[in-house]
């Protein structure tokens, strides 16, 4: 084709082309258009304004959405913060239009958001939450980390108390699906509230014993030897050999007290490899233990350990109501009582209070678990309080290494103590004497061999000493009156629990 | 002819020595040497002369003894009407062995009282409000500690948040002993709790609690002495034990001054308030007397009868309490 033609074809495509051009910018007229509307829109919400409430406030936080809730022009959105929660709400308006709105309805439960708002009071209290005399007006939301939309629990069934799920025929979520989907069932108030009682309990213990001159130290864990009896020991593989976990600090704590360290205590994890499936026991849990040398008898070690326990309630109870009223709402109880000085009652007038209700044991016999819950209600009874000390163990049913009493060869120097009927430290006071201390472990039939550097601790100058030892998830389980120790616990380990 | 010749092992004239006896016991009719001295009768009942004599002996010390123990209660009597020389308080506040021990007469057993000994410790629990001290109980208490060997403690409810340290020790200093408390007749256990009544716990099983001051001051006094055995004179104990609570304590000012003219009247006739002996009258009339404050403008008869309780030396820590 000449010059012309081509040109000519080229016209036409420029003419095609400009057709299409002008389509395009068109089109592109148009998204630029709303664009602008948009922008426009953005420009006036983030114009500050005045308004004339006296509650003016704005903050930003990142909170949760916990639900939401679409009325025609309003959007009720419920955040979440920890153990709080507040209601927000997006209208259309001067500050949200339609789209915004529709968007808020739709963002998926348990998502992280970023929000602007001003605060307002409202006349007729919001019951749904926990902040129940205001409300968020919100004039800016931004999501900064989007949850899936199907969650495998919802948070209000795991916080419905259970008698009231069964009656509304609601539902409530079971155990077993709450420990496997942890994470979001430790965001519930409730658990919120439980574990910061558990850090404020753990808080409490180092403070008073602190304040009383106690050493801080830290056992480890991977031992050569059982220390208490070889049964109940995880073992795992140590380079050639094997190790066991410890099943508690005993023997590193009296070595210490050997080591002239007068009063320790430590905290760290205790392993127990008992195949107990009950309430109350875990594989793993959080051991508070104490020991120390005492002047004049072992009874200082328990007045100790008993002011110790006695500070932590109160500061619980001073300090940490809040908490306690929402465990409560879900999981009701009576509130915790006790008495200053701990009572202390001796083993002989236990007996005697459980024949005198009729139940049959002998002077030697060990408390079994429906004997000691009894024996709590009888001394809630009389008493009115749910933590007291039990003194003087028949020397029977103690460990090898606990000091028999003086002036009766049947008792010993050992004590439990209980909360609300369950016992939550076994103590005593120890042998620190070599040859009493092997002539125990043969009587015993311990062999000797297994327990030599344990003895041999004792050779070298050891002070009379005395201690116990107490479980932070059962202690926080009685103390609010829950039923089962996996609450307490964040992660729990049982024989048929390993994740998450 | 044999295979083998073996020499002879053993000589084959080795005598051997045949019992004729099977089995042998030891002879249940021989007398044992030193075996439990509650055996002392031979076989044939003569009882061992040395034995005998430690028997008169015995007889010959406890005589003396019960001549001994009438005699103090004489000079106790003496003693403790208002008009003695000797002021006992001094001398009698945590002494053991002060006469007066013995004013209060008529035997009485714990174990009718509270039940069969169950090997435990017998512990009477008692609840009270810090904001009304009991101030008849601490009098009770502390002659209870003279009358048995008693273990007292004082703890604090955890619904009271703060008790003055007067109150925390108002029954006196920790025994020596308070460590085993098998070594004790009687446990007494002061709780000060948020109650709105006094009430005492004994037995969970057996008893109901006990509301109420006048009446765990009954119980108390029972277990020093018994209630005079004539009906009018029980009577009058209890009527003024009710008086004293409910109108000398909590009445108005007319009531109160009416009832200090009958304590008048009834002090002009005999030296206690419920007649010759010291009873449980005379400690709640004075523990309320006290307690209205008006202690300083009473009667003649009711002042001598204060200073007569005082000189007692019981009213002690109660005078120190309602200071």
């Amino acid at each position: 084709m000449t010059k012309e033609g081509v040109q000519g074809v080229t016209e036409e495509e420029q003419q095609a082309q400009s057709k299409k051009a002008l389509k395009k910018q068109q089109k592109e007229a148009e998204k630029a258009a709303k664009k602008a509307e948009k922008q426009a829109k953005l420009a006036a919400e983030q114009q500050s304004t005045d308004e004339d409430d006296f509650a003016k406030d704005r903050y930003g936080v990142s909170v949760m959405v916990q639900s939401q809730q679409k009325l025609g022009k309003q959007c009720f959105l419920v955040l979440r913060q920890q153990q709080f929660n507040v209601q927000a709400l997006v209208a259309v308006g001067d500050r949200a239009s339609k789209q915004m709105v529709k968007f808020a309805a739709n963002i998926n439960k348990e998502s992280i958001v970023d929000v602007e708002a001003v605060v307002r009071k409202v006349e007729q209290k919001i019951e749904s939450c926990s902040q129940q005399d205001v409300e968020l007006h919100i004039e800016r939301i931004f999501v900064i980390s989007q949850a899936e939309p199907r969650l495998p629990l919802q948070l209000e069934d795991a916080i419905r108390p259970d008698g009231e799920g069964e009656e509304e025929g609601r539902a409530t979520v079971n155990q077993d699906t709450r420990l496997d989907n942890r994470v979001i069932d430790l965001r519930t108030t409730t658990s919120q509230a439980i574990f910061r009682l558990q850090s404020g309990v753990c808080q409490l213990f180092r403070d008073t014993l602190t304040k009383k001159g106690f050493v801080e130290i830290q056992t480890p864990k991977i031992i050569s030897a059982a220390s208490e009896g070889g049964a109940n020991v995880f073992t795992v593989s140590y380079f050639k050999t094997s190790a066991y976990l410890a099943q508690s600090p005993q023997l590193y704590k009296q070595m210490c007290i050997c080591a002239d360290f007068d009063k320790v205590f430590c905290v760290g994890p205790v392993f127990r490899a008992e195949d107990s499936n009950t309430h109350r026991h875990l594989t793993e849990f959080v051991g508070l233990d104490i020991e120390m040398a005492f002047n004049y008898h072992y009874h200082e070690v328990i007045d100790s350990i008993t002011d110790t326990m006695v500070q932590i309630f109160k500061g619980l109870r001073d300090n940490f109501q809040t908490e306690i009223q929402t465990v409560n709402k879900q999981f009701p109880s009576e509130p915790f009582k006790f008495l200053e000085p701990t009572l202390r009652l001796e083993y002989t007038e236990a007996v005697a209070m459980l024949h005198e209700a009729g139940v049959e044991m002998g002077d030697e016999d060990d408390l079994s678990t429906p004997n000691e819950k009894l024996l709590g209600r009888l001394v809630k009874e009389k008493y009115d309080t749910d933590f007291y000390v039990l003194d003087k163990y028949p020397l029977a049913v103690r460990p090898f290494y606990t000091m028999p009493d003086p002036n009766n060869p049947k008792y010993s120097n050992s004590y439990d103590m209980f909360m609300r009927g369950e016992e939550i430290l076994s103590g005593a006071q120890r042998v620190h004497d070599p040859e009493l201390l092997t002539e125990r472990a043969l009587h015993h039939q311990i062999d000797l061999e297994k327990i030599k550097s344990y003895i041999d601790s004792f050779r070298y100058g050891a002070p009379p000493h005395g201690g116990g030892g107490i479980g932070l998830e059962r202690v926080c389980m009685l103390y609010l009156g829950l039923h089962n120790v996996r609450q307490t616990s964040m992660f729990p380990r049982d024989p048929k629990r390993l994740t998450p | 002819m044999p295979m083998f010749q073996v020499k002879p092992v053993c000589g084959g004239d080795v005598k051997i020595d045949l019992p004729t006896c099977m089995y042998k016991l030891p002879n249940v009719h021989a007398q044992q040497g030193n075996s439990c001295s509650s055996e002392h009768a031979l076989q044939n009942g003569e009882v061992d002369p040395a034995v005998k004599v430690l028997e008169a002996r015995q007889d010959e010390i406890l005589r003396k003894l019960y001549e001994l123990k009438a005699a103090v209660e004489g000079l106790a009597k003496t003693v403790n009407t208002p008009d003695a020389d000797l002021d006992v308080t001094v001398s009698s506040s945590f002494s053991s062995q002060s006469s007066s021990s013995t004013m209060l007469k008529g035997s009485t057993d714990l174990d009718t009282l509270l039940g069969k000994d169950l090997g435990a410790l017998r512990d009477i629990v008692i609840n009270a409000n810090p904001a009304q001290p009991p101030v008849t109980l601490l009098v009770l208490h502390s002659l209870l500690c003279q009358r048995y060997q008693v273990l007292s403690t004082v703890h604090v409810h955890s619904s009271v948040s703060n008790v003055s340290p007067q109150l925390l020790s108002c029954l006196g200093p920790r025994h020596p002993d308070s460590y085993a408390r098998h070594l004790f007749q009687l446990g007494f256990t002061l709780i000060w709790k948020d109650v709105p009544k006094l009430e005492m716990k004994f037995s969970v099983r057996n008893m109901c609690p006990i509301e109420g001051e006048a009446n765990v001051a009954r119980f108390l006094f029972k277990l020093l002495a018994p209630y005079p055995s004539d009906h009018a004179a029980a009577t009058l104990v209890d009527s003024w034990v009710d008086t004293a609570f409910f109108q000398l304590a909590e009445g108005s000012t007319k009531e109160r001054a009416a009832v200090l003219r009958a304590l008048n009247s009834a002090l002009g006739r005999s030296t206690w308030t419920a007649g010759p002996e010291f009873s449980l009258a005379d400690v709640a009339c004075y523990c309320c007397v006290l307690r209205s404050g008006s202690a300083a403008s009473v009667p003649a008869n009711v002042q001598r009868w204060i200073k007569a309780c005082e000189n007692l030396g019981h009213f002690g820590p109660a005078k120190l309490l309602l200071q």
